[in-house]
Formats: structure tokens, sequence, C-alpha cells
């Protein structure tokens, strides 16, 4: 199965994604990062996170097929984030040791209070941050218990009619002013 | 006529298949290597914080931008500055700080760095 959105990216409104990363406590699920708390159905059983053993990746623990960042697969509250098992929903956070806050990208621009609840964005090809600048992507996701892969391609690019008539009116027709 | 269609389907068909393609310009990656050293060693942020929210306030721009321009007084201070900071996965701490450990925007304002917002640069994946 193979789906392949084609997602146009609005030259103003990439400009105007001014989505505003918020600080918060990482891990707190009143600000948007809610891994370990999520209840996932799978196959009529509720299991919790993203610890859906994954077939096809779980019996090479420890092999270094790990995303960099990702916890150790013995630990109890481990994630795996290996190939087409994306998580439901994780959050970008600023890196490295010299901060005195951390920043995470979503919510914007601050987390709401937990009383409101909030989005999640669970369809990786439609996260905002995409809509930043042109690039293509490849999407893969397990489904079936490991059966079936669906992959997506997703390609990001400037509408080329509307680029070009907005070229044609910015820089040869307006009168500069 | 229907050449002259022909033609502007075909130019129609290449432009939307023509994707700019991301090329960082960098194939040792040495520039690459740099923004991770210096974005572990530097903070994201400066020492103020925005006003409506309290914490300094990242703000997202494009993994492919490269630079940013501060503006202040005197025209010596307009300064370019490398953005090395990234958005990433793992979940650092500290999360949020504690009050009154950035300073506020000065009353009169005099560089574009004390509104509290900086530059940070989305991720790729």
């Amino acid at each position: 199965m193979q789906t392949r959105p084609v997602i146009f990216l609005a030259t103003l409104a990439a400009a105007a994604i001014s989505f505003t990363a918020n600080v918060g406590r990482a891990g707190d699920c009143s600000t948007g990062d809610c891994q370990g708390s999520v209840s996932v159905l799978d196959g009529g059983t509720v299991t919790t996170g993203s610890t859906i053993a994954d077939p096809l990746t779980e019996g090479s623990v420890g092999s270094g097929d790990h995303y960099v960042g990702d916890l150790p697969a013995t630990a109890v509250y481990g994630q795996r984030r290996g190939f087409g098992q994306p998580d439901l929903f994780y959050n970008y956070y600023t890196q490295g040791n010299a901060n005195a806050a951390n920043a995470q990208m979503y919510l914007s621009p601050v987390p709401v209070p937990p009383n409101v609840g909030h989005t999640f964005y669970t369809y990786q090809p439609f996260y905002p941050h995409h809509m930043l600048y042109a690039h293509q992507d490849r999407y893969h996701n397990y489904y079936d218990g490991g059966r079936g892969l669906n992959r997506t391609k997703a390609t990001y690019y400037y509408p080329p009619v509307k680029t070009a008539v907005q070229n044609l009116y910015w820089n040869v027709l307006r009168i500069p002013r | 006529m229907r050449n002259f269609l022909l033609g502007v389907a075909t130019l129609c068909a290449l432009a939307i298949g023509v994707v700019s393609t991301v090329d960082a310009g960098d194939p040792y990656a040495a520039v690459q290597l740099w923004q991770y050293n210096a974005q572990m060693n530097r903070p994201w942020h400066g020492g103020y914080y925005a006003q409506q929210y309290g914490q300094p306030t990242a703000l997202v721009v494009p993994p492919t931008a490269a630079m940013r321009q501060t503006l202040s007084w005197g025209v010596s201070q307009n300064l370019m500055y490398p953005i090395p900071h990234q958005f990433g996965r793992s979940a650092n701490f500290p999360g949020a700080a504690a009050p009154g450990q950035f300073r506020p925007t000065p009353v009169w304002p005099s560089h574009t760095d004390q509104f509290g917002y900086y530059y940070v640069r989305g991720p790729w994946r």
C-alpha cells in the first residue's frame, strides 16, 4: 500500500509558520509530551505507549539499530523507535549541555493548561515543520503485526504557477515604493 | 495548436516534477560538525525572556537557515551570527527555568536579542 501526499508549500504560509516552541518540563503530559501514558489500541488489547513489540526488529536488541537519542532497550521505560515503528507522537527539543532552559517544539507557542487538553500530530507527513522547506521524505509504518508495510512518499514543494506569478508581481510589476 | 498544447502540458509536468533538492553544500559535514559542537557548548537562548511567556522562546526557522541578523544601536553592532542550534529528538534536562533566571526586556531595548526570541532550526526529519 502506497500513498503519496503532495504538499504545497504556500510561500507566505511557510514564512508565517512561526510556531514558536514552548518551554516546559520534558516528559510532562501537560506540556505535550505524553509518551508513556498514551493508550494505543492494538489488535483488541490496550497497550501503553509505544512499547508494542516490533516482531521484525525486537530480536536484535542491542545490535545498534537504535536511533540516536534512544534510551537503552533494557530500560523499563525504553522506547523503540526502529524502522517502520515510529512514535505516535514525539516532540522535538533543543539540544546541548549549556542551556538554562530547554524548549520543546510543539505545541505552539506555549503549553496549554492540562485541563484544556491539546492536539497531537499523529501523521508524520503533515508535521508543520516539514512545510518550512522544499524536500522529499519517505515514511514507513508496519501494520497488521508486521505483515504489512505502509510506505508514504511525501513531496514538499513550492507551487510553481503561484510562485511564478508572485515572482512576476514582486520582481517586475510592483512599483518599488 | 495541438503541438503547442502538448508543449505547455510537458512544461507543466516538468515544472511539477522538478523539486528543488536540499543541498547543504557540505560534502564532508564540516559545517554540521561545527554546528553540533557549537550547539553542545553554548545555549540556544540569550539572557532574556520573552515578555509574553516568561521564558526565552524559540522561533522555529527552516533547517536550511544558516545565519541570523541582529540589530542594535550603532551601525557597527548590526551583526550576523550563525544559527547552530537545531531541534532534536531527545528530551533534555532542564525544562523550563525557575523564575528569576532570565532578565526582562529593558524598558528601552537596545538590541534584538533582548526581546527573548531566539532562532532554533527545525529538525530535518
